[in-house]
């Protein structure tokens, strides 16, 4: 049977892959306008706002869970339960621009949560979307050594522990700055760059 | 594996490990929009951070009988002196004890009661505290009727005969 590898677009809507870097930073620039005005709308009540917002942010989250390590079902479940928390407490966002860090943050602790009252739950491996190894007779060896090497990496991710597979899926995966993840993850940005360097060391080890 | 190859590995595997929601699910949730966002203004804040506040029987007690003298001030005409307070309490406790009365609460009471030019008599000194059929103090009510402390706390109201007839009594049980 052939397998093909199916590597599908990723609509974050925030991809971090501009031509130069001045495009970058003016992108990013119209970004923090947009979530400062976003969060303005939406703590001032504003219905369409809101329906924005979940245009802007379910896919996005929906992945975060996935990645987290939630099945489908329960992915689903988690990115509603994030989104009536952020309106719930949208009051206390005192910055907007720091809405994207502020609604994974949102995520992240509505996904711990939830392993804590389901502490007897494994983990759900994302390979239904994820990694196919060629094995067709075209495949050339460096290739085949590329897909497994991915493969590894994937497990090796999905073996971290908990607070390090969070940083490795925010900055590397939902492509969250350090600054945003950071705040995502609750910590200062030294902190979050000290457990990204732990993770990706324990990844290195387990790949290589 | 160097940190360049690792990153880029990362980001291949980003790509790899995206899927698409189910088409339904924005929509499902934008029907869960509230109709006020954002209900959390000041006041609502305070008044579930002291719903939340786990407090314990006793500090309930202690908060619910704080209110009632409060109120008592309030309606009664209660000095709101520090001592005011701390004999209030005392009373309460007496008062609303199920138990043996407080021979000092009563005389706490008394003590008020006289402050205030009630016609009020205290007989801790002279009986058994605790004892059901002893009377502690009495106070004359305006309508010529007397309102009886026992030794045990218990109170009611009697017409004068029935509070000499218990006076007596007690006169009785003493002599012999």
């Amino acid at each position: 049977m052939e397998k093909r590898v199916k590597l599908t677009e990723q609509k974050t809507g925030f991809a971090h892959q501009t031509n130069g870097q001045g495009d970058a930073d003016k992108k990013e620039k119209n970004l923090d306008e947009l979530r400062d005005s976003l969060a303005a709308r939406l703590r001032d009540g504003d219905h369409a706002a809101a329906e924005e917002f979940v245009d802007m942010y379910n896919e996005q989250i929906f992945l975060f869970m996935r990645r987290l390590g939630h099945d489908r079902q329960v992915s689903e479940d988690l990115t509603q339960e994030s989104f009536l928390q952020a309106w719930q407490h949208i009051s206390q966002l005192r910055n907007g621009r720091a809405l994207n860090g502020w609604l994974y943050r949102i995520a992240g602790n509505v996904s711990r949560l939830y392993w804590r009252r389901h502490k007897g739950r494994e983990m759900a491996s994302i390979e239904g979307v994820g990694i196919d190894i060629p094995e067709n007779n075209e495949a050339g060896p460096d290739i085949v050594d590329y897909y497994e090497q991915l493969s590894r990496l994937k497990k090796a991710v999905e073996y971290l522990p908990e607070k390090l597979r969070q940083a490795i899926v925010l900055h590397y995966m939902q492509h969250l700055t350090i600054a945003e993840a950071a705040e995502a993850a609750g910590v200062r940005e030294g902190t979050f760059k000290s457990r990204l360097n732990r993770a990706l060391e324990t990844l290195r080890k387990l790949v290589s | 594996m160097n940190e360049e190859k690792l990153t880029k590995l990362l980001n291949d595997l980003a790509d790899a490990t995206s899927e698409p929601s189910r088409p339904g699910l924005s929509e499902d949730i934008k029907r869960q929009i509230p109709h006020r966002i954002s209900p959390h203004k000041g006041g609502t804040d305070t008044v579930h951070i002291v719903i939340n506040l786990r407090i314990s029987k006793l500090a309930a007690a202690a908060v619910i009988i704080v209110t009632i003298l409060l109120c008592a001030g309030l309606f009664g005409g209660r000095e709101w002196t520090s001592d005011g307070i701390v004999d209030g309490v005392k009373d309460s406790l007496a008062w609303l004890g199920a138990g043996k009365a407080d021979v000092l609460a009563v005389r706490s009471k008394y003590e008020d009661l006289v402050r205030q030019g009630k016609h009020v008599v205290y007989y801790g000194d002279s009986i058994a505290p605790g004892d059901k059929n002893a009377i502690l103090m009495h106070l004359k009510l305006p309508d010529g009727k007397y309102r009886v402390v026992f030794g045990d706390g218990s109170t009611t109201i009697l017409n004068a005969e029935k509070l000499i007839e218990l006076h007596s009594r007690m006169l009785l049980k003493k002599t012999k």
